[in-house]
């Protein structure tokens, strides 16, 4: 299973939170251009000291960072009874006990006793959907990505989770024999070439100061570097007007490698982050982030 | 008191336990193999690995071998077709906009995107029209490669054989296998070797 994607790839902005989120974004940005230029300017002086506009534009956004609806809306779905079985997310277990939200999130993906596997946030939000409230996975599957027509509830309970442990630092611990053989895996798999384009992950993340055309890319072989990613996912996306999760990410990553549609929470996308979230532990959550 | 003193060094211990990398391989392999139930077999055979693939996926540099390097560097060159026709230069301005086009081949909701023809995907890593500025940096510049190398036979076959397989020249560089993966046809790649040495292409303009 994977999500309904059609005529997802860039959702216009339709939704009333969209709207204000955007139209709160410019207001602030026209009246606070004159002192938020002065701040932003000096963030964004390139190394050879010439102002780069997209960091300029991306500060702008951060200030007034629309991911925040998300969380918002995430709150309310997280404590609202819901599903054919009419309860709420509050005895959903992220791995500190059920309800326990602050600083669960900076130890996952970790190994889950009840389900026998490592799960990241998404999968375990999906398994509390399915195992608390009753929903079938397959319908939660499917709507799991916001498109134009829909609004994904994962998206907004990731936010919402996520941001309760902001300000403390990503901690995966990998004590678990299971834990360990997804990290591996997901080291594997980061440098695992295949498919039409003879892809690996590092073969865009592995190197200082790469692009494709003009967006660049993160050098995933640098702490510093995975930590200021891992940071900010769940993240606001301005391309898509929409929180995306890290399992967007990474399906969207396959799709540019020309591979197959990534199946949601698959043992693939969270071998991964397993991988990648240890390599950034110590990166101070900041959730949802502002992404392209 | 003395368990103690040990207890840090088992937790230790009992921690730096990770597998093997051949049973990471078996684990990672075993993933891929069921990260896309449902997709047509003709989708998923695309993440099942060729040899000389399996060869390039070593973790961290210098771990490739002078033998599987001799390897990666036989097969490609085994794997390389040419123009029925036997020209290996075409068209300067139908390689123009093939060089600019990152399309083709991508899957969504199971079903392959349906274009004219596949795009080359150079400019989302090389630098080629000095002009134009939306270029990547994966690779390098290609800027004034007609110029620098002239548009002798030796010069036209090394083009065309570099882009059909990259790896038969530099094994395991980061470079699609554009024509040995079936992403261009010998033709397409033909034009894209003459935009690269055309005196007349951008890519060669003073």
């Amino acid at each position: 299973m994977r999500p309904d994607f059609k005529s997802s790839r860039h959702p216009r902005p339709r939704s009333l939170l969209r709207i204000r989120a955007l139209r709160a974004v410019a207001q602030r940005a026209r009246a606070a251009t004159t002192v938020a230029c002065a701040v932003a300017c000096g963030a964004a002086l390139a190394q050879d000291g010439k102002v780069d506009p997209l960091a300029v534009g991306r500060q702008l956004l951060a200030e007034d960072n629309p991911g925040e609806l998300w969380v918002q809306r995430g709150e309310k779905l997280f404590h609202a009874k819901r599903g054919p079985r009419q309860v709420s997310l509050e005895q959903c277990d992220f791995g500190l006990g059920p309800g326990k939200l602050t600083g669960a999130f900076p130890r996952l993906p970790r190994y889950f006793p009840d389900t026998g596997k490592v799960q990241d946030l998404e999968s375990r939000l999906l398994t509390c959907m399915v195992e608390l409230q009753g929903y079938a996975r397959a319908d939660i599957v499917k709507g799991a990505f916001s498109t134009l027509d829909h609004d994904s509830d994962m998206e907004a309970l990731a936010s919402f989770v996520a941001s309760r442990s902001n300000g403390m630092s990503m901690n995966v611990q990998l004590d678990h024999e299971k834990e360990r053989e997804m990290y591996k895996a997901g080291e594997y798999l980061f440098h695992r070439r295949s498919g039409p384009t003879d892809f690996a992950c590092v073969t865009c993340h592995g190197d200082e100061g790469k692009r494709i055309r003009l967006q660049e890319l993160p050098n995933m072989t640098d702490r510093k570097q995975i930590q200021a990613v891992v940071s900010g996912w769940p993240a606001y996306r301005g391309t898509q007007s929409t929180v995306r999760t890290m399992q967007h990410r990474l399906y969207d990553c396959n799709w540019q490698m020309r591979l197959p549609d990534l199946d949601f929470a698959s043992d693939m996308s969270i071998a991964l982050t397993t991988y990648l979230n240890y390599s950034g532990n110590g990166a101070v959550i900041q959730a949802p982030g502002v992404r392209r | 008191m003395a368990w103690l003193t040990f207890a840090p060094a088992l937790v230790v211990l009992g921690c730096a336990a990770f597998p093997d990398e051949q049973s990471a391989r078996v684990a990672g392999e075993s993933i891929v193999a069921q990260a896309y139930p449902g997709m047509p077999e003709v989708l998923t055979r695309r993440a099942v690995q060729d040899p000389p693939q399996r060869i390039c996926s070593k973790i961290g540099p210098g771990k490739i071998t002078q033998e599987e390097a001799a390897e990666v560097i036989r097969l490609s060159r085994a794997s390389i077709k040419y123009p029925a026709s036997g020209k290996l230069v075409g068209d300067w301005k139908t390689g123009a906009a093939l060089a600019y086009s990152g399309v083709g081949t991508r899957v969504r909701d199971g079903k392959v995107e349906k274009v004219k023809e596949n795009g080359a995907l150079c400019s989302n890593c090389h630098m080629l029209d000095p002009r134009e500025v939306n270029a990547g940096n994966l690779g390098p510049s290609l800027a004034g490669y007609g110029s620098q190398r002239g548009s002798t036979d030796a010069v036209t076959q090394y083009t065309y054989e570099r882009i059909y397989n990259a790896w038969a020249f530099v094994p395991c560089s980061n470079m699609p296998r554009l024509g040995a993966n079936g992403h261009l046809t010998p033709e397409q790649i033909a034009h894209v070797v003459a935009y690269l040495i055309d005196p007349q292409s951008p890519v060669n303009r003073k």
